[in-house]
């Protein structure tokens, strides 16, 4: 009886300790683990063809959370558990591409280099570390019966920093609830990502091609004082409140990314709006910049099964096989491009603009030290915004923080 | 041979104690211990997950690096401000409710549900709901808009962010603490209330001499609780303002969160750790202190 007593409990403890997350990691010849952020049943297909595709590796597919997926990998990579392929998002790559734990990929680079885009933030001294998989663009949306109730032709969006500062204007003016342009403030991680819009248009950088700072450049402070008075015409909130007002219709115009086409049509069935690119400087001048994320394939270094996970990487960023996913996921783009010319994207109006917005999109800098800066670039704009800082002096400011951030990791 | 026998008995009736204790036991070692013991040490390392090859031992280096950096003292700051001013506030709150609670009203079981409440939903669920609240179009505004206010955007304003979220975070505790308070008033001899009424007392006097004195106990053990819970801040932040706006609800957990998952600094991070800890232990040892029994001495503190 003491027996079965102490047995018992002894396999009450291995359940306990087993749910407590100790997952095995027995290491299988020709099986590949792979973790990625996507619902599993999208991916599954796409995985079991290159099964099909390849007699013999076996494919072993987790789905991580954007909420703790990253600290799952860190946990993994410290105890040496680490999948085989990871999806990583392209603000991380950097740091993960300097810390010498990523496969190096460079010939795949300059073998098909240019059937992608977004290869940027997988680039570290001159080597390659990350496949780009897909890219989510972020372009200008704007509510077309607000344009008309301010006189201004839904068909003929604003391609100007002029244009875009007279419609909101305008649009600011019909009523007290009604903004003209969504500013985000008072959250951490958006910021740059709409004010960098501005800045790349108008030729300007964070750090210029050898890596050196060059946040306090004079294109950076035009775009920082473009924004500033673009921000009389705005409302200043938390992305949450501008995506409420956009779809109850009293905000005019906001750079945000695809996730708000099935979002709008689910939430928001009755809201007459498009979207365009993002505007620039002048008709003479800049370009149509604008922010893109990225979600990039790496394969891990201490990999046993280097070669076959690359192989599914290859399989997992081509054309179509991305292409399926996005399809599915409609919220993000193929990294391959073709996407331009194929009807499944430029048949709609409104999918084509983020496919021909991602031609002219940057990423984040290849930079391992990117989580601090992108903290650093944050503040210096809110502070402008806030008015405890002028465009000057906070861009210089935050460029000598940024500057001990790159001498750090030199 | 006598001595073999005893402790042979005391192994026998020990084993199946031991034996049922083993399995929280090793739940405790394994998810409490070992990462309590191994966050101190990581406090006096330079730690990289990505990167555990290069650990190096860095002394008290990072504790010293805390005093220099501008957010640490940001956070620390802001936690102290936090604690300071949620902690009194929901303690005396919650004593008025449960007081209150004592009296003659209607539906009484009801309304200490209803109190109770918040603390059964998830802390995400309620930072989600009051960050729609205190947004410019939600309805906090929706209701100062009847006097003509409104359209304020509290989260967004640094000077309304961290006291929008300690408002907030009092709502929530409140019931809590006021359920506790209730279940210790049934524990008070109503004899000591006859002798109180007999003696000419009034409800103030009665409130002084008798409700408090023997409430002392509760009192300290909600205010420990409730400083630790406080300084352990986090959730409401990340979820609602994840530090911001220029930093006016930047914390000590949120800052450690990110130093470790983003800034990969898990020694740092550790190093953070126990300041909170040894914070909330002091201010815990100062509330036990201030608050022991004091039976004999006529209640008077």
């Amino acid at each position: 009886m003491n027996c079965t007593l102490v047995l018992s409990v002894l396999a009450l403890t291995a359940v306990l300790l087993a749910a407590g997350g100790c997952g095995s990691s027995e290491e299988r010849d020709g099986t590949i683990r792979f973790w990625q952020f996507w619902d599993i049943s999208v991916v599954e297909p796409i995985v079991r063809e290159f099964e099909a595709q390849n007699p013999g590796i076996k494919v072993e597919v987790e789905q991580l959370t954007w909420q703790s997926g990253l600290e799952k990998i860190q946990a993994a990579i410290a105890s040496g558990t680490q999948p085989d392929l990871c999806e990583l998002g392209s603000t991380w790559v950097p740091r993960f591409s300097y810390e010498g734990v990523l496969e190096d990929v460079t010939a795949v680079h300059s073998e098909v280099a240019d059937s992608f885009l977004m290869w940027d933030s997988g680039l570290w001294r001159g080597r390659v570390y990350a496949l780009p998989w897909v890219q989510g663009s972020r372009v200008l949306f704007y509510n077309e019966d607000l344009f008309v109730r301010a006189g201004l032709d839904p068909a003929d969006p604003p391609e100007t920093w002029d244009e875009l500062l007279a419609a909101a204007r305008k649009i600011h003016a019909l009523s007290d609830d009604i903004s003209g342009f969504g500013l985000n403030l008072g959250e951490r991680y958006v910021l740059y990502k709409k004010f960098m819009a501005f800045a790349w248009g108008n030729g300007g950088g964070i750090l210029d091609a050898s890596g050196n700072v060059v946040f306090d450049s004079g294109e950076n402070l035009e775009a920082l004082e473009f924004y500033q008075v673009l921000s009389r015409y705005s409302l200043r909130e938390k992305q949450e409140v501008l995506d409420h007002n956009f779809k109850s219709g009293l905000l005019g115009m906001q750079i945000s990314g695809a996730w708000n086409l099935r979002n709008y049509a689910e939430e928001a069935p009755g809201l007459n709006y498009r979207v365009a690119l993002v505007p620039r400087p002048s008709k003479q001048a800049g370009t149509h910049a604008s922010f893109a994320g990225a979600e990039m394939l790496v394969v891990f270094a201490n990999s046993k099964n280097k070669d076959d996970a690359l192989r599914l990487a290859r399989h997992l960023h081509q054309y179509n096989q991305a292409k399926a996913l996005c399809l599915e996921v409609k919220s993000v783009f193929p990294a391959a491009v073709g996407a331009i010319d194929d009807p499944a994207f430029a048949g709609d109006e409104k999918v084509r603009v983020f496919v021909e917005q991602s031609l002219t999109c940057q990423t984040a800098p290849a930079h391992p030290g990117w989580i601090e800066m992108e903290d650093i670039i944050n503040r210096s704009i809110e502070e402008v915004l806030y008015g405890k800082a002028d465009p000057r002096e906070a861009l210089s400011e935050a460029a000598d923080a940024l500057r001990v951030v790159v001498k750090r990791f030199e | 041979m006598l001595t073999n026998n005893a402790a042979g008995r005391g192994t026998s009736r020990l084993s199946p104690i031991l034996t049922l204790l083993l399995p929280w036991a090793l739940v405790y070692a394994v998810f409490f211990l070992f990462p309590f013991v191994f966050s101190f040490v990581l406090a006096f390392l330079k730690y990289n997950p990505l990167n555990v090859q290069n650990t190096t031992w860095v002394g008290l280096e990072n504790f010293a690096r805390l005093f220099q950096d501008e957010r640490f003292v940001r956070a620390l700051r802001n936690t102290l401000v936090f604690v300071v001013g949620t902690v009194p506030m929901t303690t005396a709150a919650a004593l008025g409710l449960a007081v209150l609670l004592r009296g003659r009203v209607p539906g009484k079981s009801i309304l200490k549900a209803g109190f109770f409440l918040p603390s059964i939903i998830s802390m995400v669920v309620i930072s989600l709901v009051f960050k729609l609240f205190y947004s410019p179009s939600g309805g906090l505004n929706n209701a100062l808009s009847l006097i003509g206010l409104g359209g304020h955007g509290w989260l967004t304003d640094p000077a309304t962010a961290l006291g929008a979220i300690m408002i907030m975070d009092v709502w929530a505790a409140v019931g809590y603490y006021a359920i506790i308070f209730d279940a210790a008033f049934a524990g008070i001899p109503r004899e000591m209330y006859e002798a109180a009424h007999l003696e000419g007392a009034g409800f103030k006097d009665t409130l002084r001499y008798v409700t408090i004195p023997m409430l002392r106990p509760v009192i300290a053990f909600v205010l420990v609780i409730n400083t630790i819970r406080s300084f352990q801040i986090f959730i409401e932040v990340f979820v609602m303002t994840q530090g911001g706006p220029l930093g006016a609800t930047d914390t000590l957990v949120l800052y450690l969160y990110e130093a470790a998952f983003r800034g990969l600094d898990y020694g740092y991070a550790s190093a953070i750790a126990y300041v909170v800890f040894i914070l909330s232990g002091i201010f815990s040892i100062l509330v036990v202190r201030r608050f022991r029994p004091q039976f004999g001495s006529g209640g008077v503190a």
